[in-house]
């Protein structure tokens, strides 16, 4: 019963996965209404700057630093119907690869500018876009010391709790993907593929920022998985 | 009864350890946002409804999980769900890893084929090491969830109780949620 295009839960080659997964199988049961219903954000919990991570934590007016970046996309559902209202939250490490964040224990530089957050919800045809700088990678105790490539964490809330989804996206060409533990947790390795942003030339602009594309597929109501249900769940 | 869906949902990753940045960022110590998401489930609780919930999260060495996020989704004292009430978000302690809700007891409610499921509220729980969020539900009445026929027929009525809180009052619960082990929680997939 594995959803081979969602990463197992158990992956020895991530460490902390071993003692922070169930050894039991999630147990496989019809959603009632706390899963057909969630929350829905409005969109005047925004700030102007929100979706500006260069400026949103800015002292005097002053750019963080690094290689600026558009990050943009779509979110749809499974038959491809763009999804409205979505909120998503997204937080990444600085330029240099640095969290502004008590517990990492890098001894790289924050940046005064950087908070490293961002909000936003979705337009009506699903559309999304957000301005940062791309975040550095950085090393990590794993099996020895293992380097994260670079990434943003996305989070995003559709229109029911069975479609809240916690990600991540990370950069074409980046070598540092082939050997991450964290990505290769995924089975398919097509589906690996759906967390790459694609470099995107045609969103770069005369202010010198880099377009990245990255769309979000989110699951609808469908088990996909109903023949391997237990018998009279 | 498989369908074949156009395209592919984007798979879950880690929320890593820094999840408070974007999703908590003011226990980060950024405050550029308008508001908190999830600070309370629902807006003037009485006294007399409110109910406290706490507990931790343990890991397979049953240390408590000190970096985990829990959002909780319910509905009402009437068994509705509205989707401008009902949710809030927790983080566990940076050092006892405990988390705390402050909410009222869900209703019952009323199931398409007239029957009353029992009262419940979901957990939705995400850390560092969890390549995939981990659900479960925290039932208040162990009659009424051995009850539900929905469990009936599955061979965990053992494990039904790591679905009941402690609780001597009713007002205050404690809900643990133990990820490995004898006393691991039943955990839910849709």
């Amino acid at each position: 019963m594995i959803k081979k295009h969602q990463p197992l839960r158990k992956f020895p080659d991530y460490k902390s996965s071993i003692i922070r997964s169930p050894d039991n199988e999630p147990l496989l049961i019809n959603f009632s209404n706390s899963e057909i219903t969630g929350p829905l954000f409005n969109k005047n919990i925004l700030n102007e700057n929100d979706n500006n991570l260069i400026l949103n934590f800015s002292k005097n007016g002053e750019k963080a630093l690094g290689q600026e970046i558009f990050v943009h996309g779509f979110v749809k559902d499974e038959n491809g119907s763009p999804l409205k209202d979505v909120l998503i939250e997204v937080w990444q490490a600085n330029a240099g690869g640095k969290y502004r964040h008590q517990n990492d224990p890098s001894n790289i530089k924050l940046d005064e500018n950087f908070g490293g957050c961002g909000r936003f919800i979705t337009s009506s045809d699903g559309y999304y876009i957000f301005k940062t700088i791309e975040p550095g990678a950085y090393p990590y105790p794993n099996r020895g010391v293992e380097w994260r490539p670079k990434h943003i964490h996305f989070s995003l809330f559709g229109s029911m709790f069975l479609q809240r989804l916690i990600t991540q996206m990370y950069f074409e060409g980046d070598p540092l993907i082939e050997s991450c533990p964290m990505v290769n947790s995924i089975p398919d390795i097509n589906a690996r593929k759906l967390l790459v942003g694609k470099l995107d030339l045609s969103k770069t602009d005369e202010e010198r920022i880099l377009g990245y594309r990255f769309d979000i597929i989110l699951r609808g109501k469908q088990q996909t998985y109903f023949e391997n249900k237990i018998e009279g769940s | 009864m498989v369908k074949i869906q156009k395209f592919t949902d984007t798979p879950s990753q880690t929320a890593g350890p820094f999840l408070h940045i974007g999703c908590t960022p003011s226990i980060a110590g950024i405050n550029i946002f308008k508001d908190v998401l999830g600070s309370t489930p629902f807006k003037n609780i009485s006294l007399n409804e409110e109910i406290n919930i706490k507990g931790k999260i343990y890991d397979g060495n049953n240390n408590p999980i000190t970096d985990a996020m829990i959002e909780t989704w319910q509905c009402d004292k009437n068994g509705k769900y509205f989707n401008y009430q009902g949710f809030s978000r927790r983080v566990t302690d940076f050092k006892t890893g405990e988390y705390q809700i402050k909410t009222i007891r869900p209703g019952n409610q009323i199931k398409e084929d007239g029957k009353i499921s029992p009262s419940y509220i979901l957990f939705w729980i995400v850390a560092r090491g969890m390549n995939r969020p981990l659900i479960t539900r925290m039932y208040f009445d162990e009659n009424e969830l051995k009850s539900d026929v929905m469990f009936k027929n599955l061979n965990i009525q053992d494990r039904l109780k790591t679905l009941i809180p402690y609780t001597e009052d009713k007002k205050h619960f404690v809900f643990d949620i133990h990820l490995q082990g004898k006393k691991e929680t039943i955990f839910f997939e849709f």
